[in-house]
């Protein structure tokens, strides 16, 4: 007997700001959109389990995605992007998830993103509050300078390894040793994006002068962090919390930059918390 | 009582020579370099996934490639069993913590792999500091 995950995959294309993209995307659940950004230079198997959390997939319609140039959604196929670096913008990325949602006629959706997509989910709640009922900024901070580096697509060095093992310590020591290795594994396909991600994450994303502007009332932000985080350590993000209005921040202890990949069954504690308050929140 | 370092180098031989993921992808990890503990130094020289060689004795004008330097506080962190947050690694204690990293940073990103895996048998072999 065949051993299928409920868990399935599908293919939509969208244009965004001229850009045709065939974007795959993995789903499972019924109800509340919660819609799921991987970290930069990495893919959608980041959300493996969650996708098949049956406790939480009974009430939310998960929805992970590749951004285009990871895993398996191309680059865009109707323009020459070999031909210049790849260097992600907060207007583009903004607009690409909005267009994917709307593709995707969801309604109401949470949006829930890492590292650059914690960041973006910060953006999202300052440009288009009107579109999500909450999101949730997990690894995040309003600015999170220092990682747009030449060490990531080194020409001398292999580049596979130096994504890979240069994330390894964003890890906690404690998460288990598989999710540790499978994340690992997961960096090594994305190095020729990551550099180009972290133009985002690094120098684009910068809401020092904007964060005021963020309303929690009208877009619930709910910012979760871990411990073992070297890149957005948890005082930043208590501090980017305390300056949104209404804005929450929960610790989240022993565990490091990837939750939700590292150590699932730890991060479905925080996030069962982080829904909960949104239920509250928002009346459902 | 911090150990004696020509006991801690054979200790530390032995747990890299044995480690099956650094002998996994061991080919070719060939670079020397130095952990600076402040208080005490090390030279370990690596060929093909092997220690070859610890100098625990340096003179100033013995070679390596790069080098790790901090305070001994921080490498007794360092060679914690589970080291606090920030302590975990070469890349959080150098953000956020005294750790430098000297000399030539593309050898070290060329074995960043292993090397990152030798680092971290600190946890079961502590340090000499």
């Amino acid at each position: 007997m065949a051993r299928h995950s409920p868990v399935t995959g599908r293919y939509v294309t969208i244009e965004v700001d001229g850009m045709e993209y065939k974007v795959f995307y993995l789903h499972n659940g019924k109800g509340q959109p919660l819609i799921c950004q991987h970290t930069a230079g990495c893919h959608n198997h980041q959300w493996r389990g969650l996708l098949e959390d049956e406790e939480i997939t009974k009430h939310y319609n998960v929805i992970a995605y590749d951004l285009p140039r990871h895993g398996k959604s191309d680059p865009p196929h109707n323009y020459e992007w070999w031909t210049e670096e790849y260097k992600l913008t907060k207007e583009h990325y903004v607009n690409f998830i909005v267009t994917l949602c709307d593709a995707l006629e969801l309604d109401d959706p949470i949006f829930m993103g890492s590292s650059f997509g914690g960041n973006v989910a910060l953006q999202l709640a300052l440009r288009r509050p009107d579109r999500f009922k909450a999101v949730i900024p997990v690894e995040a901070a309003h600015y999170a300078p220092g990682f747009f580096l030449d060490w990531w697509r080194h020409p001398h060095a292999n580049a596979a390894q130096v994504c890979a093992s240069g994330v390894w310590d964003l890890m906690a020591p404690q998460s288990p040793e598989m999710d540790r290795w499978l994340t690992w594994h997961y960096y090594t396909q994305g190095s020729e994006a990551f550099k180009g991600d972290l133009y985002f994450y690094s120098v684009d994303h910068d809401l020092r002068e904007e964060l005021r502007n963020i309303d929690g009332k009208k877009c619930p932000v709910v910012m979760m962090t871990g411990t073992y985080d070297y890149l957005t350590p948890p005082d930043a993000t208590e501090d980017t919390a305390r300056q949104i209005k209404y804005g929450v921040y929960i610790e989240m202890t022993d565990i490091g930059h990837f939750p939700m990949s590292e150590n699932y069954p730890l991060f479905r504690v925080y996030l069962k918390e982080a829904l909960r308050i949104i239920r509250e929140r928002t009346g459902g | 009582m911090a150990q004696d370092i020509k006991s801690w180098a054979n200790k530390f031989k032995s747990l890299s020579d044995s480690d099956p993921a650094i002998a996994a992808m061991g080919k070719y990890y060939t670079c020397t370099y130095m952990w600076d503990m402040t208080d005490k130094k090390v030279i370990i020289e690596m060929h093909d996934g092997k220690v070859k060689h610890i100098n625990t004795d340096p003179a100033p004008l013995d070679p390596y490639d790069f080098a790790l330097r901090a305070s001994a506080a921080s490498w007794r962190e360092f060679g914690q069993p589970v080291p606090r947050p920030m302590f975990h690694g070469i890349w959080a204690a150098s953000f956020r913590e005294d750790l430098k990293i000297e000399g030539n940073h593309l050898i070290m990103m060329q074995n960043l792999r292993n090397f990152t895996l030798q680092f971290e048998l600190l946890r079961k072999c502590g340090v000499p500091v």
